[in-house]
């Protein structure tokens, strides 16, 4: 795979090199001069890429076992693992994590149980009115998070909003804890469900008919089709939504929890992103901040290596 | 379209009744949905074309109409300049990360090189470093650089866009091997040839691709929070300041969220069907 194409020409060169014994230096040249224009391509992405995002990976590794409070005057001291053992004994860091995951599952019904249910339900809706409902369902992704924010808490305003008024009783939706995190669930899943859709339908229309079809000749009833042929060929589609919405969830609400609710109320909606931007920008402790980082992206490889192999080993492909 | 056609056998074997009441179950399912989704943003406008007196009015359509909330969001922040700088920062960030992800594709798809598996790795991988990992070091590489409050420091960070590199490679995997085999044979060279046979066969995609990338970047906000530290340069930001500021004045922050979403709603109206393609089949940002 890695051997290059140009290798093939090299070869066909060599005896010539051998003959003419000195020109060996132009031929180096010729050869690296044909290897290069794929990394020359590659470059301004390749330098992007190391400066933006390894580069501070690799500092923030190093940021972990040190003590800086951000001040380009102050002094950056080595603690060795102090602010691991720091990060721990504090109950912040596995309360947001519980909460990261309250919110990976609460997500679930939006990125996975309503799109399947709405997919398979609506398979016959096609043509124009299936154009305009995907319009629709779409368009909350669109709105930029904060925009959506805005609205969110102008209908969930605890006394003149819609919301409220639907309900019939005065809950203070960002103030309150439990309500709180709610709220940032369903905001975000109200941004979020009509993509899951369209990637559901665009995952039914590519399953092959011939399936179902062979199937209903055998005699198989269409729930049976459902859920022995349709629901495992979308498996693929369904492992996608699930890594998606693991690795991206807590992401998602962080625009939203910063605009609203700034982590609160006494911390009810601080996950595991929000508590990072607190340590770095709000207690300008880096160190902390950096170790928190690191713990929790060796736990993301982790857990994502450990989601791709499970849905490698689980889908259906439909050879 | 033929798979509904071929799905018949099964589908319609016991169709009329049981097939028309499935249908209507979709469309009732679809509708529920639909509604939820855009009932928000309904009351976005709504409540921003209320007179002032009427914010609080539930009824559904707003009447009579009045911009007087959108005179004043103008009035009280610099909406223009900020729309400005947000097209400004949007149109660049998108352009630059077409260009770069562009080559990269190019290099990923029209040769065979040492290293590719792992430098294709590297960029897949950027899926796995959240965002907030790296802010701090390149929040300091930032203020090294001069370059924090600067619509420099935001777009220029992201202008590696792997989700681009990804899309784009796809597209050119499946481009003829034989046109680029033939524009070789007429001696042109690569960079010749991406330009006149690869970037024209590829606009459509290319087209699509800009889009999703300029919405998300007008609708980024915690990188241009983070650098942007004093002003309000764009309008994500200007809208989090009128939040913090003036919470309950909710007629003009209506206004101001609304004219925060119009310009990627009106180009949602034109191109809708090219926007909702990209998004779904870039997975996601």
């Amino acid at each position: 795979m890695t051997t290059a194409g140009a290798f093939v020409e090299v070869e066909l060169v060599r005896p010539r090199v051998v003959a003419a014994g000195p020109a060996a230096r132009p031929v180096w040249w010729r050869r690296l001069l044909r290897a290069l224009p794929p990394y020359l391509y590659l470059t301004p992405a390749l330098v992007l890429l190391v400066v933006w995002t390894y580069r501070p990976l690799a500092q923030t590794f190093q940021l972990s076992f040190h003590s800086w409070n951000l001040l380009p005057t102050s002094p950056i001291t080595e603690v060795g693992f102090d602010n691991y053992t720091r990060l721990l004994d504090t109950p912040d860091l596995g309360a947001a994590l519980w909460r990261t995951l309250v919110v990976i599952l609460g997500m679930l019904p939006f990125t996975l149980v309503i799109p399947v249910l709405v997919g398979l339900l609506s398979r016959r809706v096609r043509g124009r009115a299936g154009a305009v409902y995907r319009a629709m369902v779409f368009a909350p992704m669109l709105v930029a998070p904060v925009a959506g924010a805005a609205v969110w808490q102008w209908l969930l305003d605890p006394t003149a909003g819609v919301v409220d008024k639907v309900v019939g009783s005065p809950i203070n939706w960002l103030h309150e804890a439990g309500p709180a995190q709610i709220a940032i669930i369903v905001i975000t899943g109200w941004h979020i469900v009509g993509f899951a859709v369209l990637v559901v339908s665009a995952g039914l229309t590519g399953i092959n008919p011939d399936y179902a079809a062979a199937a209903g000749v055998d005699g198989a009833s269409r729930a049976q089709v459902t859920r022995w042929i349709t629901l495992p060929l979308l498996s693929p589609t369904m492992a996608f939504l699930v890594l998606m919405t693991v690795l991206l969830s807590a992401q998602w609400t962080f625009p939203l929890i910063d605009t609203l609710t700034q982590g609160g109320p006494s911390g009810s909606t601080t996950n595991i992103y929000y508590l990072l931007w607190d340590y770095g920008f709000h207690s300008y402790d880096a160190g902390l901040g950096a170790a928190a980082g690191v713990l929790f992206f060796v736990g993301f490889v982790v857990l994502a290596s450990g989601l791709v192999l499970l849905s490698d080993r689980l889908s259906h492909h439909d050879d | 379209m033929t798979a509904a056609a071929v799905v018949s056998p099964v589908d319609d074997e016991a169709v009329g009744e049981s097939g028309r009441a499935r249908s209507i179950a979709g469309h009732v399912v679809l509708t529920l949905l639909s509604v939820a989704c855009v009932f928000p943003i309904y009351w976005l406008y709504a409540t921003s074309l209320r007179a002032p007196e009427d914010v609080y009015s539930l009824s559904v359509l707003p009447w009579p109409l009045s911009l007087e909330n959108y005179a004043d969001a103008f009035a009280k922040t610099d909406m223009v300049g900020m729309l400005v700088n947000t097209t400004v920062m949007a149109v660049l960030t998108a352009l630059g990360q077409l260009l770069v992800a562009l080559l990269a594709a190019y290099a990923f798809a029209a040769w065979r090189f040492r290293f590719q598996k792992l430098l294709y790795l590297m960029f897949v991988g950027t899926w796995l470093v959240p965002f907030q990992v790296t802010m701090l070091p390149n929040y300091v590489l930032l203020s090294r650089l001069d370059l924090l409050d600067t619509l420099a420091g935001v777009i220029i960070p992201t202008l590696c866009s792997a989700m681009g590199v990804l899309l784009l490679r796809q597209h050119l995997m499946g481009f003829p091997k034989e046109l680029l085999d033939a524009a070789r044979m007429d001696g042109r060279s690569s960079w010749g040839i991406l330009w006149t046979v690869v970037v024209p066969t590829l606009r459509p995609v290319l087209a699509a691709l800009g889009i999703l990338l300029a919405i998300t970047a007008w609708n980024e906000y915690f990188w241009p929070a983070l650098v942007l530290r004093r002003g309000n340069d764009v309008v994500q930001l200007g809208l989090r300041s009128f939040m913090g500021t003036e919470g309950n004045d909710w007629g003009p922050l209506m206004a101001t969220a609304g004219l925060t979403c119009l310009p990627v709603f009106l180009l949602y109206l034109v191109l809708q069907r090219h926007i909702v393609n990209a998004f779904v089949r870039s997975g996601l940002k």
